[in-house]
């Protein structure tokens, strides 16, 4: 990875379902058909009961933003045109929370309503992103 | 809850200049402690047959490079991943080592050049940030969360909104701990910090303005441990490690965060320090009997999160606690008398340490807590040791 670039989600077995639902603009949660929860990030088994029945569902795509900052320091050189920009952490309305980014003019704050986006960034990643209701 | 067996004691500490961009490599730094904590000690290199090393390559020293370069016969190794958060771990390894029989004389070794692997802490060079499933303090590479500092960002802007602390209130953690430093000469921020000076210096990562973190520096720090009873017979009046508990994880832990403040996937239950979090204040020494507290300071709000974990003060109450000067020189609980990673140097929390050593011997001169005979470190992630003087 070239310093100039933005880093790129690491993708493995156990995330890919993930990264290739929002590739299909579809906010994807892996929950246990044992117990009924989502769980973030994604798991080989159900966190809260070990269950290996893991079974990828789409979320409403709704929630509500926990923790915000805004990042005026550029620690990777590609952020630095951005910087100040935000953060934002969204508890989702199935429980689990996604790190992510607030688009529009709006200024993250906690209890904030949101619904996801979709963001196309090149041909092979798409990512997730959350816009104020 | 049993006791931890454990029979160590500091010995020997001895530390390089701390200062930013020293020209030297860190086995340079490295060469100057460890020579340094030997004769403070009144020990030879020989008698070391034990490493434990908190933070390797690049950033730091690998335990082989050190072993080799100053010509070591080791039998027992201790080295943990990258990033801060092994400080105690590091340490308690070597208690338990020599507790064990595994070796007679552990050199806790952290020498580490902050700038010139700049690119480590939170730059393209972080791969522990750059993990699957986020980085363990947050961070969330592709979002833009890259640092440990967004991290702590993150819980500090969460804990305002749910307890109505404020950035002002915050300033008392950076501004007692400045204070400390200005009793210490070896600490690289001389000049006293003021309330309007943290308020406008410049914001980093909101809330964190630029004296909410740490300093980016270099320097080393050995800390030499062995058994109480060869400790006995050695230059220094030993100090103990008299407790000890290890770090807390689990869904309901976040490292930067108080337990289930909301932070990643905590629950957002919050409770009082819980039985099992005080541990370390049921192995002899109480809570009411620590003159002085010393913490990870990397950023201020781990300050009020390690004082709310062990108890200090309730849930929500240390932004109100840090006020009025209970934690600068003289206050009711001295936090980090040597100024910390915040204002001394970031040596990864061993200057904290060397500092504990100096104030049980009575040798730490300006910085001095009154016949000091029992100081707790502790973490916000919740692992502490409690360093005693020997009887």
């Amino acid at each position: 990875m070239s310093i100039h670039e933005k880093p790129r989600p690491r993708i493995g077995p156990d995330s890919a379902p993930f990264w290739k639902g929002c590739r299909e603009h579809k906010l994807m949660l892996p929950t246990c058909s044992a117990c009924g929860k989502a769980h973030m990030p994604p798991g080989p088994v159900c966190p809260f009961c070990l269950a290996d029945a893991i079974e990828w569902r789409q979320a409403s795509g709704r929630g509500t933003i926990s923790t915000w900052t805004a990042v005026h320091k550029a620690w990777f050189p590609a952020f630095a045109a951005e910087a100040p920009y935000n953060v934002i952490q969204v508890e989702l309305d199935e429980g689990p929370r996604l790190t992510s980014n607030l688009v529009g003019s709006e200024k993250p704050a906690i209890g904030q309503r949101v619904e996801v986006v979709f963001d196309d960034v090149d041909a092979e990643l798409t990512m997730h992103r959350f816009r104020a209701l | 809850m049993n006791a931890v067996k454990v029979d160590a004691a500091i010995v020997g500490i001895g530390c390089s200049a701390f200062g930013r961009g020293l020209p030297d490599s860190q086995l340079a730094l490295a060469a100057v402690a460890f020579k340094d904590a030997l004769a403070d000690a009144g020990l030879k290199r020989e008698d070391v047959d034990g490493i434990s090393i908190h933070l390797g390559a690049p950033l730091g020293v690998d335990y082989d490079r050190f072993a080799e370069a100053f010509d070591l016969d080791i039998r027992y190794v201790n080295q943990s991943w990258l990033h801060g958060r092994f400080v105690t771990n590091s340490l308690q390894h070597a208690a338990l080592a020599v507790s064990a029989g595994l070796a007679d004389v552990v050199a806790c070794v952290t020498a580490v050049s902050f700038t010139r692997e700049r690119g480590f802490l939170g730059g393209p060079g972080d791969v522990e940030g750059n993990r699957e499933e986020g980085g363990t303090h947050g961070e969330a590479p592709p979002y833009g969360l890259t640092a440990p500092a967004g991290g702590a960002a993150i819980s500090m802007q969460r804990y305002m909104h749910l307890y109505g602390a404020t950035s002002a209130q915050l300033a008392a953690v950076p501004m007692s701990i400045r204070a400390h430093a200005l009793n210490n000469s070896r600490a690289i921020m001389q000049q006293p910090l003021t309330l309007e000076a943290h308020q406008n210096a410049r914001m980093v990562v909101d809330p964190l303005r630029l004296f909410d973190c740490c300093l980016i520096s270099d320097g080393a720090a050995i800390v030499l441990v062995t058994r109480g009873e060869r400790a006995r017979d050695l230059k220094q009046k030993p100090v103990r490690i008299s407790a000890m508990q290890g770090t807390r994880s689990g869904r309901e832990e976040f490292i930067f965060a108080p337990r289930g403040l909301g932070i990643n996937q905590q629950s957002g239950k919050r409770s009082f320090a819980r039985a099992r979090d005080l541990e370390i204040f049921t192995q002899g020494i109480a809570r009411d009997d620590v003159q002085g507290f010393y913490t990870y300071d990397a950023f201020s709000p781990l300050v009020l999160f390690a004082l709310e974990r062990f108890g200090y003060c309730g849930v929500g109450e240390a932004a109100a606690f840090v006020q009025d000067g209970r934690i600068a020189p003289g206050g009711a609980l001295p936090v980090n008398t040597s100024g910390g990673l915040l204002s001394e140097a970031h040596v990864a929390g061993w200057n904290s340490i060397c500092e504990m050593t100096r104030q049980l011997r009575g040798t730490a001169g300006a910085s001095q807590i009154k016949d000091a005979r029992a100081l707790q470190w502790g973490t916000a992630w919740g692992d502490s040791v409690i360093l005693t003087r020997d009887r």
